[in-house]
């Protein structure tokens, strides 16, 4: 529970820009992000959801967004990184590995299995 | 999925989400909600969230589409203000129990430290003994002294002679010597 609640809060302060990871190549709509993302390993975005965060990048620009007509559905909503969404990105992923790096640095020493 | 999301709409509407985007918001959510079932994904996987109207609200507020609640009203701290009445009313009692009894003093016995500097002897010849008594003693000159009587000192007596005499301007405290009779001469 502990470390579910953990990974959450890691993944809240990254969760941005793993979205604009996957429309920032090709636009889509909120549940094909959700598969884009699972398919590159972010199975769960633990608490919470895609679509309050698909609603602040829209407010803050960093998405555009344009309607779709679907097969024999209702049109789709499609988000794509805008110029400042790709600025935000890069400036976001930059910014990760800096700080993943030092994470790394500190936590490298201690022994990640823990005897059961 | 139809039940969340009308839910969802309930709660848009509750917050004043205008109808266009509350539709749009909607519409998304449920095209969505409807491929992610048919790929076996339930609603609280794809969304986090099983509570309609905390993800509707939550959504909403990140896209700026909820108006600013009004700031709630600051409560006013009640108790300085009472504390304060209190004080003021206890002020106001002790100043009226100061007046009174400077009233009181100012007719009888003068308080000591607010004592006038001169006080008026009153006239009590022809009084009964004890009327005499009282008023020597709202005078301020209320040292009441018998210089002279007959069968003791009762309040049938009357007083017949007074030194100083009536209206006469003297210190306060200072005596005033009276000569008692029974009856009048």
């Amino acid at each position: 529970m502990a470390a579910e609640s953990r990974r959450s809060q890691m993944l809240r302060g990254v969760l941005d820009l793993c979205l604009l990871a996957v429309v920032v190549d090709e636009p889509a709509y909120g549940y094909e992000m959700t598969r884009r993302l699972r398919e590159r390993g972010l199975s769960t975005v633990g608490e919470g959801s895609i679509y309050p965060l698909l609603g602040r990048l829209e407010r803050e620009g960093l998405v555009a967004t344009h309607r779709e007509v679907s097969d024999g559905g209702p049109p789709r909503k499609y988000y794509s990184a805008s110029p400042s969404g790709r600025r935000a990105l890069a400036e976001g992923v930059r910014a990760w590995r800096d700080v993943r790096g030092e994470v790394d640095s500190v936590l490298a020493t201690i022994e990640a299995e823990v005897a059961g | 999925m139809s039940a969340f999301v009308d839910e969802c709409r309930q709660e848009w509407k509750r917050l004043g989400v205008p109808d266009l985007l509350a539709e749009e918001m909607a519409t998304e959510l449920e095209a969505d909600l409807a491929e992610a079932a048919a790929d076996g994904v339930s609603a609280a996987e794809l969304l986090g969230e099983s509570d309609p109207r905390r993800f509707a609200a939550s959504w909403a507020g990140e896209r700026g589409l909820v108006r600013d609640p009004a700031p709630p009203k600051r409560r006013r701290r009640v108790w300085p203000w009472v504390v304060v009445a209190l004080f003021l009313v206890l002020f106001a009692a002790w100043l009226a129990l100061q007046a009174a009894g400077h009233s009181s003093a100012s007719r009888g016995r003068p308080v000591e430290g607010m004592q006038p500097r001169r006080v008026r002897v009153p006239n009590v010849i022809g009084m009964k003994a004890c009327k005499a008594v009282r008023r020597v003693a709202r005078s301020g000159v209320d040292d009441w002294r018998v210089a002279e009587h007959v069968h003791g000192y009762t309040c049938d007596l009357i007083v017949v002679g007074q030194t100083p005499v009536g209206r006469a301007i003297r210190r306060p405290g200072h005596p005033v010597m009276v000569t008692l009779r029974l009856g009048r001469n």
